[in-house]
This record gives structure tokens, C-alpha cells and sequence, in this order.
């Protein structure tokens, strides 16, 4: 059995699994923190600064990201002190300066009213990429590996190699789905999808003859040794609903 | 030639032929990167071409070795010969003949070439009458300067490994105890103690663990890292098996920046050495402890120096840190305990096993024991590597072994701790140097780098400088780092081209705040440090750049005009010669003034005049 530890979060007790992290355990009690790099199907990464909370921990009071901040011990946490709303506040602005375009920090922005920084600190007005990078955890929790940093510090940009469009791509769009704020651009006419500099050709769902897939995604599937359906998705499990209610 | 026990080392020991091999006398040329770059190797080259001119023989007559930095890097090349104990100072090969002519024939000293105190206005015949020296208690640069880094057998003769033999005598346990005991706190800049990080280390059960020595300092104007890696390698070798020893790792990586090519390669053959001799490898000394270590080059990264990227650097990925909520001492280099120490501190521990914990602890000051390194660096008379106990005042260092301020200027700050640290003025120069009190005035420890400036420093220059370092040096992975350098980097090229607009001060204490309390890593969160340490204690000089476009420090081009005062002005001339916009006339020996239309306020006649005859005042010259 793995031991369950009693915390208190905005003077709430939760008990959680040891190495549970603050965010999740909140998340149990209802409680909602902000969240812009963390994705529940990415290993987090801690990078956003957004979900900041403050924790006291033996005796000590600190702020810390509640994405990667594991229940170790006894601790309480407060997720909306003056502390924590300076900081968050902070951090939106900076992302604001960085995609003033991006709806998700403007609506960030207006919920803790966060006036943005004037024109001298933006670079580009149209760069909606906040430099996160669920998309390129989300192409390596895929096995392709097709996105990565490139640059350092201000200029630090997510492409793929060398710039070029990436030949490992399936263009299966995962990237473009995890992306918080739009910034990667898909595009798709007919059974075309053009995403990366490359187009991919989409495959018909055998059942209800809308596209779902590209070609290549398949043919990945299949030599991973799983059998390749050409049901999409929602077919599938509206069939699978169907099957259990049979049964 | 394996030693199998420690008896074999102390046989061989004894075995070794006296340094030199005995011969009468011995010339030790610094071959510290300062000195190196004014020319030593050529001084080097003149001593061995003059000795077989004089029908010597090397090793039997005389003997030469080029040695790690002697600290006194401003009056470089250095050369020191024994046994007379003869400290000369900015020796160039053309000496080399008289040397040996007075001093090696005749036991004379050439007055020339011997150091010439300010104060007493004496000529200083060896190291131990050099104020720079007296006033310093060198530890961890005892061998330095006096060994030759290449050849293990030197450092073998000075007690080198008998740290390693002891602590093998002991349990793991007893070993870390020792060290604890002693009071030892990192002397990468963080402070922590080191016997803590390795108790946390030995307890994980684990069947790796690594022991790693950062040596990839990177601040602007540090290299006490590099002199020690480059002078003394065996010691940070040493103690790296005595710690992998008490922490029960089986590994080892030094991390060594790559700028670094002579710490490599003396860490590299050190490294050889070592494991030849059966000091690294397996069954050491016959304890049946096996241990090694490899040098893992860094790839020129700021940042690399923070202990989460330096791992992922070793790990062969990008350095970029991680956050790190599990310390490195449970999870670390490959996921395994990890203990990072910064060579410096590996470079104690041989010394504190050998000599004991009370001994060290006894030295400085309580919770601040031992010696620290600085390089003192910047606007001071006596550049170089300083060691002192913790605990001295910032005073003694600047002044009685720096010898002041350059061009008998006034000390305006000096900044403690590189980029991350923090600048100190004039009312705290009565801090101890430790730990604790540096934190408390407002600085840091950081590494051990100490920047001196004068009056003519203007202090938000100074953080728009270290913050223009940092933006460069910011790996981008954190929001507020990336960021909010940028947005401070643009507002403070705003104060000192005065295109400031109001509130700016404001802004930049607001944003580097959130960058220090925000950050993901120990260079983001303390990246802001030179923006609040020069703001808190130089706060008028920020309001003066916003709301009157004035740089009273004479530094930020267009915030001032430059006017000559009559009264002071001996119409020497320099500040005309300078002038590169022909800005200043005058006849010799009369009073010179300034066309301000012809100004470009660059400061050249500020650095030049000798006598302080320019003054700083408000309004543009270019008005």
C-alpha cells in the first residue's frame, strides 16, 4: 500500500499519495490553479511559472510550482495569497509581453487584471508561442522527436531540425492539439492537412467517411505491431458503447 | 607502478628524489594564466637556454619549473627563486641574463625587479615581506605556486594523498562526521554544508552514485577556480576519492569549462598520473574501494555552473536546468545520488582529513570556517588571487592586501559574487567576508570573484552590464527569467541613453523582483541581484538617470557635460591628446576648456586626467 499523507490546502485537509503533486491534490479538493505548460498527458516540466503557490514546509514558507512540487510530509499550501496572486500576476504580464495575440493570456489577464507592459518590451505582436513546449513533449511522449528548443534566453524558439520541415513527422498534430495558444498552424482542405511545411493525405473512416488520420499515422501504427483500424475514434467507441449495452 | 597499500605510498615517498633532484638552485617560473599571457613561458625558455649557456645542467645544477599562478597576477611574470627565497616581479627574458649573473652566481638580488611597497616605499626581497602576501593565509593555494602541476610526485612530496590514506582508515561514516565537524560550506557560492550534502548522499541506498566537482566557473572576472585546477589538480583529485569514499559512489566527472584548455589537460594528466600509481581505479591502495574519474568538458554555457544543468550537460543533453523539489543527493546525475561540490571545496578536504576537523574549524570564524579564494579584480592597485580566513573584513581585502583603489581614485562599490552577487559601497566596507554577513549587507559569496570600482562608475551602467551578461547567458527555459531580463535589459538601456520615461525605476524594481522571487533556477532568481543591490544602495543615481538625464558618474554618453576646473587643471594636455573629437584646447601649462559643441561625452579626459581636474555636471554637452 502506498502511504497517504494529509495535507492542508486554503485550510482544507486532503489526504494523497505520497509524491502526488500539490496541483493534482488540489484538483481533488476542487480547487483550481492556473495552468499554462502543464498538460495531464506530459511529463510536467515546471517552466511557465503560472501554477506558483505558496508552501509551508517545515517551518518555512516558500512559493513553489504546484505542477512539480511533491506531497513528501506535512505541509500546507495556499494557492491564493497576496504572494501568490503577485506572482502569478507577474508571470501573465511577462507571458502578455511575450503574445500580447494570445486569447488564453487575455483572458488570464483579465481575470487578475494585469495591465501589459507597453510596446517597447514586445518583439513580434503576431508570436503567440509562449515557449512552453507541450508540443515538443508531446512529440517525444509520441516517439518522434520532431520538435525541439533552438536559441537561448530571449531568442529561444521551438522548431524542428534545422529549421526545415521535419521529415519524421506523421502530421498527426498532437503538437498542434497540446499547443495552449494556438501558436502551431494546421491546415486542412479535402483529405490535405498541411502542417510543419509538409502535407500529409488523410484517411476516410471506413465507417462514417470523415477524415481522421494521415497515412503516415497508420503506417506507424502498424509497425508497431498493433492492428490498424480505419474506424476513427468516435466510431470506435460509439461501436464499443453499442457492444456493451448488448452485453 | 601500482601502490597496493598505504605503506607503498610511503615508501614511495620517501623513495623520491628531493625536488629539483637536489639541485643547488631552483627557479619557479608562474605559469598562471596571467602570467602565462604577459609572457612567462619566453621567461621560462630564457632561464634553460641561460642556464646551459653558463654550462649548467638541468635537474643537477640548477633546476626550472614552470609552477601554477602565485597569486600576484597585476605584477606578472612572476618568478620566485630558491632557496634563497627571491620574489621578482615583471621579469622579461632580457632579465634572465642579469639574474643569473647577481642572483644565481653571486646569492644578489637585482633591485629592479623586486617588489617596491607603496607604503614603506622598501623594495620587498621575498614573498613573505609583500604586503599582498602578509596579510593572506594561503591553504587551498599552498601549493600553487610552488609545485609543478604535471608531475604527481611534487604534490606527493608536500603530504599529497596522506588525506586519502587516513580517511580510507576510517568508516564512511566517521568520514563525514569528520567533515561536519569541520564546518565546511560549499565554496561554489551557495554556502551549504558540505558534510550535510554528503550525509544526505551516503544514506540513499543506491547501487550508483557519482561525485561531481564543478569547475565551470564562469563570472565575469573570477578565475580562482581555474588557478586551482590549472596549479594543484591532484588535490581536487584527492579529495574526490575521499568524498566518493564517505558517499560510496563509484564514479566521478569533473566538469570543466572548455575555455579552460591548461585546467584540462594538467586535470587530464593528473588523472593518469593518479591511476598509474593505483590512487583512482580499482582496489585503491588495497582498500578494495574502486573509484575513477572522468573530465567531462563543459560547452560554454553561463548556466552549465548551476548544478541541474551541469548534470543534464554530463548527461550529454542540453544544460538547461530542471526543477528540482528532489535534491541532487537523492536523485541526481543519471537519476542517482548525486554529490556536487565545487573544486574548491574538493580541493579542502584532503587538508581537513589530514589535518582534522578542529583544526579547520578553527580557522575563520563560527558557522564560517576556513580560508576562501577571491580573485580580486577591477579598479585595484594589486590584481590577483587573494585567499583569506572567512571573516575578514572587505576592507583588509581591498585595501591593506590590494593595496586601494587604482590611480588613487576613490572606492566608489565592489561587486561580491559575480553576475548573481551584488554591489557593496563604501558604509559597508567594515562586512566580514562570509557567508551570512555578504547576505546580509546585501551580496553574496557567489564563487569568490570581487570587482572593485571608483568614482567614476556609474552603478546603473554596472547592472545594465551584468544584466546585458545574464540576457546572453539565460538558457530561456523560465518564463520570468527569459522574459524579464529582456524587459530589465530594455529598461535599462533606457536609463543610460536617457530615453527613459517616468516610472521606469519603478517598473525595473517590479519586474526584477518578480524575476527573483519567480524563477525556476539559482541564475534566474538571483539574475535581478545587480539591478536591487545597486538600487538599494545607490538609489539617487537611478532617479537621476530617469527624471534629469543625468549620469553624475561621468559614464553614460549624452547625461552629462564635461567641464575642465581651473583651479585643479595643471594644463598638462592629456585630456587634448585623447579628446577624439577635438573637443578640449588649451596651451601647455595653461588652464584647457571644453567646446561642448564639439563634445561627445565620451569620458576619455574623465580616465585621463590625473588630477581630477574634469568635473561631471548636469545638462548635455551637446545642448
Amino acid at each position: 500500500m502506498t502511504e497517504l499523507i494529509e495535507i492542508t490546502i486554503d485550510g482544507r485537509k486532503v489526504a494523497v499519495e505520497k509524491g502526488t503533486k500539490i496541483l493534482s491534490a488540489a484538483k481533488e479538493l476542487g480547487i483550481e490553479i492556473p495552468t499554462l505548460c502543464h498538460h495531464e498527458a506530459l511529463p510536467p516540466d515546471g517552466n511557465c511559472r503560472l501554477c506558483q503557490v505558496e508552501v509551508v514546509e517545515r517551518g518555512k514558507r516558500k512559493l513553489a510550482v504546484s505542477c512539480m512540487y511533491p506531497v513528501r510530509g506535512p505541509m500546507e499550501v495556499f494557492t491564493n495569497t497576496e504572494r501568490v496572486m503577485d506572482a502569478r500576476r507577474s508571470v501573465i504580464r511577462l507571458h502578455l509581453n511575450r503574445c500580447p495575440q494570445a486569447t488564453i493570456l487575455q483572458d488570464l489577464a483579465r481575470e487578475y487584471g494585469v495591465e501589459p507592459l507597453d510596446e517597447r518590451f514586445v518583439a513580434e505582436h503576431d508570436d503567440l508561442c509562449i515557449r512552453c513546449g507541450r508540443c515538443v513533449r508531446a512529440c517525444a511522449a509520441l516517439g518522434n522527436n520532431c520538435l525541439g528548443f533552438a536559441g537561448r534566453g530571449w531568442d529561444r524558439t521551438i522548431i524542428p531540425p534545422f529549421d526545415e520541415p521535419p521529415v519524421g513527422c506523421l502530421g498527426c498534430a498532437a503538437c498542434a492539439e497540446v499547443c495552449p495558444t494556438g501558436a502551431i498552424k494546421v491546415r486542412e482542405e479535402g483529405n490535405i492537412r498541411e502542417i510543419w511545411g509538409r502535407e500529409f493525405r488523410l484517411v476516410r473512416c471506413t465507417s462514417c467517411g470523415e477524415y481522421f488520420a494521415t497515412k503516415e499515422q497508420l503506417e506507424k501504427v502498424d509497425s508497431c505491431g498493433v492492428e490498424v483500424s480505419e474506424i476513427c475514434p468516435h466510431c470506435r467507441k460509439r461501436d464499443e458503447a453499442k457492444r456493451m449495452k448488448i452485453s | 607502478m601500482k601502490l597496493n597499500n598505504p605503506r607503498a605510498l610511503e615508501e614511495y615517498r620517501v623513495s623520491l628524489p628531493p625536488k629539483g633532484g637536489g639541485a643547488p638552485v631552483r627557479v619557479r617560473v608562474c605559469a598562471g594564466t596571467g602570467c602565462i599571457a604577459s609572457g612567462s613561458q619566453a621567461v621560462y625558455d630564457a632561464f634553460v637556454r641561460e642556464a646551459e649557456n653558463h654550462g649548467m645542467t638541468i635537474g643537477v645544477d640548477f633546476a626550472a619549473d614552470t609552477t601554477g599562478c602565485h597569486g600576484f597576477c597585476e605584477n606578472g611574470p612572476i618568478v620566485q627563486i630558491d632557496p634563497a627565497n627571491i620574489f621578482y616581479q615583471h621579469v622579461t627574458p632580457d632579465d634572465v641574463p642579469e639574474i643569473f649573473e647577481k642572483t644565481i652566481r653571486e646569492g644578489e638580488s637585482v633591485e629592479r625587479l623586486l617588489y617596491r611597497d607603496a607604503a614603506t616605499k622598501k623594495r620587498c626581497k621575498s614573498e613573505g615581506e609583500i604586503p599582498f602576501y602578509t596579510h593572506q593565509q594561503r591553504i587551498v593555494l599552498q601549493r600553487t605556486g610552488h609545485i609543478d602541476p604535471t608531475d604527481i610526485n611534487d604534490y606527493i612530496r608536500e603530504d599529497g594523498y596522506s588525506g586519502l590514506v587516513k580517511a580510507l582508515s576510517f568508516s564512511p561514516k566517521e568520514v563525514v562526521d569528520e567533515v561536519i565537524k569541520s564546518g565546511l560550506r560549499g565554496r561554489g557560492g551557495g554556502g551549504f554544508p558540505t558534510g550535510t550534502k554528503w550525509e544526505s548522499a551516503r544514506i540513499v541506498e543506491s547501487e550508483k552514485k557519482y561525485v561531481v566537482a564543478n569547475g565551470d566557473e564562469g563570472d565575469p572576472g573570477a578565475f580562482m577556480n581555474r588557478s586551482l585546477m590549472e596549479g594543484d589538480p591532484h588535490s581536487i583529485i584527492e579529495g574526490m576519492i575521499i568524498g566518493a569514499w564517505a558517499v560510496g559512489a563509484g564514479n566521478g566527472y569533473i566538469y570543466v569549462r572548455d575555455e579552460y584548455p591548461l585546467a584540462v589537460s594538467n586535470l587530464r594528466r593528473a588523472i593518469v598520473e593518479a591511476q598509474r600509481l593505483g590512487l583512482l581505479g580499482t582496489d585503491i591502495l588495497g582498500s578494495g574501494f574502486d573509484f575513477d574519474i572522468e573530465i567531462t568538458r563543459g560547452g560554454g554555457a553561463f548556466v552549465c555552473g548551476e548544478s541541474t544543468a551541469l548534470m543534464a550537460s554530463i548527461e550529454g543533453m542540453a544544460g538547461v536546468p530542471r526543477v528540482k523539489y528532489i535534491r541532487s543527493t537523492e536523485k541526481g546525475l543519471w537519476d542517482a545520488p548525486a554529490v556536487l561540490n565545487n573544486v574548491e571545496t574538493w580541493s579542502d578536504i584532503p587538508r581537513i582529513i589530514l589535518n582534522g576537523a578542529a583544526w579547520y574549524a578553527g580557522i575563520g570564524t563560527e558557522n564560517n570556517s576556513g580560508t576562501k579564494v577571491f580573485s580580486l579584480v577591477g579598479k585595484i592597485k594589486n590584481s590577483g588571487l587573494v585567499e583569506v580566513p572567512l571573516g575578514t573584513p572587505l576592507r583588509k581585502i581591498i585595501f591593506d592586501i590590494g593595496g586601494g583603489v587604482m590611480n588613487n581614485r576613490e572606492f566608489k562599490a565592489v561587486q561580491s559574487g559575480g553576475p548573481s552577487g551584488g554591489c557593496l559601497p563604501a558604509s559597508k566596507l567594515d562586512t566580514p567576508v562570509d557567508f551570512d554577513h555578504l547576505k546580509e549587507a546585501g551580496a553574496m559569496m557567489g564563487s569568490g570573484g570581487l570587482i572593485i570600482m571608483d568614482d567614476h562608475t556609474c552603478m546603473v551602467n554596472v547592472a545594465q552590464y551584468f544584466i546585458d551578461f545574464l540576457v546572453g547567458e539565460c538558457c530561456g527555459k523560465c518564463t520570468p527569467c527569459r522574459e524579464g531580463l529582456h524587459a530589465m535589459q530594455v529598461l535599462l538601456h533606457g536609463l543610460t541613453s536617457g530615453t527613459a520615461r517616468p516610472g521606469d525605476v519603478a517598473l525595473l524594481r517590479e519586474i526584477a523582483e518578480s524575476v527573483r522571487d519567480t524563477s525556476l533556477c539559482g541564475l534566474g532568481q538571483t539574475s535581478a541581484n545587480p539591478v536591487l543591490s545597486t538600487m538599494k544602495f545607490f538609489p539617487e543615481e537611478y532617479e537621476e538617470h530617469e527624471k534629469e538625464g543625468f549620469c553624475r558618474a561621468g559614464v553614460c554618453s549624452g547625461l552629462y557635460a564635461v567641464s575642465i576646473d581651473p583651479e585643479t587643471c595643471t594644463g598638462c594636455g592629456m585630456c587634448a591628446r585623447v579628446c577624439p573629437a577635438n573637443a578640449i584646447s588649451g596651451e601647455k601649462k595653461q588652464v584647457h576648456v571644453v567646446d561642448h559643441a564639439l563634445c561627445i561625452t565620451c569620458g576619455s579626459c574623465v580616465d585621463a586626467c590625473r588630477f581630477n581636474a574634469i568635473l561631471i555636471e548636469r545638462g548635455n554637452s551637446n545642448d
